[in-house]
């Protein structure tokens, strides 16, 4: 019997041997993995010098493990066996009954100093405008109620949000959105699968933002919502891989039927496309499906709106943003959107501050804790007269 | 190369099992000298210089010592010059960084310290390759005339970079005709595949918390945080060590070779000198075969004994690592095995013998803290929160890591005492049991391998301990 049991085990152990790396290596090869939102490995180059600096080796090894036979499911699996055997994290995400949270980092203070202290200098050098900031918490912020039993948590809105807030100027407003967005905890405010807000998120910020900026802010009924898809699994998904928790709804908020713009011109760092909407749908067919709303993040995006005034605001943010901007153009004439994160630090005066009568800040606190973009804009923004 | 990656596991395995059960013994030995090179360069493809002249040079000095088998001056210096090469490349690429850090600041001196990176194995190589020209000179073994052969020996990639460190001796024999049958194959699965389990499943797993807690600080953290973080040290060192021994040694089977064994379920040892009767067997015994007993051991008196015990002990902390924590590591067991010894043993042998485990645990626990700090200030921090002194019995972040962590705590615990073995036996023991036990085997080892793949897949976190040694 312990014979049979040995020619059991050492059968099943070289068939595993040779059916998992034969059915690797006459698999397809994917160049890319969309749900880690990455390039994978190619096949390394050998040569004397990728074996002497080691690169041969591990190129290798990623390349194996990065094509390995039905790679995802490998992974999948293990998360349930993870989850099974009592974590309640993967891979910094919180595993919750209906949503998947961010485990946040430790803030940086070092880098909220220096961006702070950039928008502080902004807006001593360019008087003209007017100066907003807003902090918008992340779902990690507003939920700490559903995080598993002690788990460690940075108090986001004591932590991030409020100390900067206590760190700005006074010229410059800081526009506190967290009241609304927690007393709307229990509605559709956040993805459930991806770190950004909803359409709804956005509206409760832009309903407490839009008075600060000095309009009455458009009630909820006057909107159309369009459910452009509800099969979105943002990168929270991709991080955790769990799949347990119901896909998401990318809800589109529109005025009338139309779009209300006259174009959306998106500038990449090396060419400009114009839209005569704020949504490129053509994302609503990709993972990345968030990136419908202002066409992804770009270096720089011009909006100019049907709205007959000569309001212009000029948005400095991430991609909390980019589904907050759509209910601002219903209030200015044109919008300028910079994201710093891909604008280079030799792009001097990329626009010139005082044409502005308003300069938004809008970052979410998990991003901006970790930031270090803002501190560009004292090389970015020159004074010249 | 490790042994718990894809790359190890499904390509340069199959590829060396296939080739090597295929082939006609008498190139079986090149095959495995092939092997032992491709993966002994594929983690060091520089300094594979090293171990190939050392190897030659002991090789050499083998033949001298054979040749000139009535010349005892030749003999010695034959084996003085092998040692020689061995410890000079040791100390040149392991301590000279040490060295030379505390001459400077010893003598306020301003040497350039080199830096060199460790060739991964070097410890363990170097001593596997000193005991053949050693026990020659005792004339304990035949000589190896063949060089490739001697080669093949030192080369032998299941235990070449982490041990277990196995003499000459254990294969000469084998070096030249051993077996190779789907028998032993299947003895060495099951060996393999435990120690693959208590590699990814445990070590890696356990060893993320004690990464986590590591880079807390330690004035900071409370009571149980602070246990919670050194025993998953005190379990990812044992599974990490004791799991690449049991794949090394189920590797060793496969191809026909029967290595010593390493490890004994050491955490249930009943006092610190049974622990290191237990613990990395094989680094004990070179120890005391080739540097207490040849200082005389115990049969010169009771100084010469104390004295060589320390000698002993501070070589095994200082072969650990080049640094004054390893030295004190080792000390530390130095003056508890006295203690043990002169005092505490007819007092110990009295007591039940769950207080005398716990007895030893706890000061392994300690000398792991001592282990694994970057300071005397770090552990003695990590000892303070871990006895109480100013902080939190328990914190909500203790709490957390608790339930997560409890179902791999309690599997590290009950796989560190010999209940698996205790079932094994009563299930084999009858009849309609033992067939259970061994149909279910394969499915559990199946099981076993996919659940391994799946984090080997995943592997974000798979550092290997033992290279720096």
């Amino acid at each position: 019997m312990r014979l049979k049991q040995l020619k059991v085990s050492a059968l099943m152990f070289l068939i595993l041997l040779v059916v998992l790396p034969l059915a690797t290596a006459f698999s397809k090869k994917e160049t890319r993995s969309e749900m880690e939102n990455r390039t994978l490995a190619k096949f390394p180059k050998l040569s004397l010098k990728s074996i002497k600096d080691h690169s041969f080796m591990d190129g290798f090894e990623e390349y194996i493990s990065d094509h390995f036979i039905a790679r995802i499911n490998w992974i999948e699996l293990k998360v349930d066996v993870e989850l099974l055997i009592g974590k309640e994290e993967i891979n910094d995400i919180y595993i919750t009954d209906d949503m998947l949270i961010e485990k946040l980092e430790e803030p940086n203070y070092q880098e909220i100093n220096k961006s702070v202290d950039a928008i502080n200098s902004l807006a001593e050098r360019f008087t003209n405008p007017e100066y907003f900031v807003l902090i918008a918490p992340t779902s990690a912020g507003i939920y700490l109620d559903k995080l598993p039993n002690n788990a460690p948590q940075v108090q986001q809105k004591e932590e991030v949000i409020d100390y900067i807030y206590g760190s700005l100027s006074e010229n410059i407003t800081s526009i506190d959105v967290y009241s609304n967005l927690y007393t709307a905890k229990d509605e559709y405010i956040y993805y459930r699968n991806d770190h950004h807000w909803t359409s709804l998120g956005a509206y409760y910020a832009y309903n407490s933002a839009i008075q600060k900026l000095g309009f009455t802010p458009i009630s909820y009924n006057k909107f159309n919502i369009e459910h452009a898809s509800d099969s979105f699994k943002g990168t929270f998904y991709s991080k955790s891989l769990y799949n347990g928790i119901k896909s998401d709804t990318i809800d589109i908020y529109t005025m009338d039927k139309s779009e209300g713009i006259q174009s959306m011109v998106v500038n990449d760092g090396t060419s400009e496309t114009t839209f005569d909407t704020l949504y490129d749908r053509s994302y609503l067919d990709t993972k990345d499906k968030y990136a419908t709303f202002l066409s992804e993040n770009n270096p720089i995006v011009t909006i100019t709106t049907n709205v007959e005034n000569d309001k212009k605001i000029l948005v400095i943010k991430d991609s909390y943003a980019n589904c907050f901007i759509p209910f601002l153009s219903e209030h200015y004439n044109e919008i300028t959107v910079l994201d710093l994160r891909y604008i280079g630090i030799t792009s001097e005066n990329v626009v010139n501050i005082n044409d502005y009568n308003q300069v938004l800040f809008l970052y979410n606190a998990s991003t901006i804790a970790q930031d270090e973009n803002l501190k560009k804009m004292n090389d970015i923004f020159t004074v010249t007269e | 190369m490790v042994f718990s990656s894809l790359t190890m596991i499904y390509v340069f395995l199959p590829i060396v099992l296939l080739l090597y059960f295929l082939s006609p013994n008498r190139v079986k030995n090149l095959i495995l000298l092939v092997a032992g090179l491709i993966f002994y360069a594929w983690g060091e493809p520089v300094y594979i210089w090293v171990m190939i002249v050392s190897s030659l040079v002991d090789y050499l000095a083998g033949l001298v010592i054979h040749k000139y088998n009535d010349n005892s001056k030749v003999r010695k210096i034959a084996l003085i010059i092998s040692m020689t090469v061995d410890l000079g490349f040791l100390t040149i690429f392991k301590y000279s960084g040490f060295f030379i850090a505390n001459i400077n600041s010893l003598l306020n001196l301003n040497i350039p310290v080199p830096e060199l990176s460790l060739p991964i194995g070097i410890s363990f190589y170097t001593f596997q390759s000193m005991s053949y020209t050693i026990d020659l000179y005792w004339r304990k073994i035949k000589v190896q005339k063949n060089f490739l052969d001697y080669l093949t020996y030192v080369s032998l990639f299941p235990q070449l970079v982490a041990g277990p460190i196995v003499k000459y001796e254990h294969v000469q024999n084998e070096i030249h005709e051993r077996k190779v049958n789907i028998k032993l194959v299947g003895e060495g699965t099951n060996m393999f595949i435990k120690g693959l389990a208590k590699k990814v499943l445990l070590a890696n797993n356990i060893g993320a918390l004690w990464t986590e807690i590591k880079a807390m600080d330690f004035g900071e953290i409370s009571v149980v945080t602070a246990w919670i973080g050194i025993l998953s040290f005190t379990f990812q060192i044992y599974y990490d060590f004791s799991g690449y021994s049991d794949m090394a040694i189920g590797l060793g089977k496969m191809l026909g070779f029967n290595f010593p064994k390493n490890f004994d379920h050491p955490y249930i040892s009943k006092s610190v000198s049974e622990f290191w009767r237990r613990w990395h067997i094989t680094m004990g015994s070179w120890f005391r075969d080739y540097v207490y007993i040849p200082l005389g051991g115990n049969r010169k008196g009771k100084f010469r004994m104390v004295i060589n015990t320390f000698i002993v002990w501070a070589l095994t902390g200082f072969w650990h690592g080049a640094g004054w924590n390893f030295i004190l590591w080792g000390l530390f067991y130095g003056v508890i095995l006295m203690v043990e010894k002169v005092y505490l043993k007819q007092f110990l042998d009295k007591l039940p013998n769950l207080i005398r485990m716990l007895y030893t645990f706890i000061l392994v626990v300690i000398g792991w803290v001592l282990f694994d700090t970057s300071s005397l200030t770090e552990a003695g921090q990590l000892l303070k929160a871990m006895f109480g002194f100013g902080n939190d019995f328990i914190d909500d972040y203790a709490k957390y890591q608790l339930s997560s962590y409890i179902v791999v705590f309690v599997a590290c615990i009950l796989f560190s005492t010999d209940i698996r073995e205790r079932v094994t036996r009563l299930l084999i023991d009858k009849k309609n049991t033992a067939k259970l036990y061994y149909y279910s085997l394969p499915i559990l080892q199946l099981a076993t391998m996919i659940v391994c793949t799946a984090y080997l897949v995943d592997a974000t976190y798979n550092p290997f301990l033992y290279f720096r040694f």
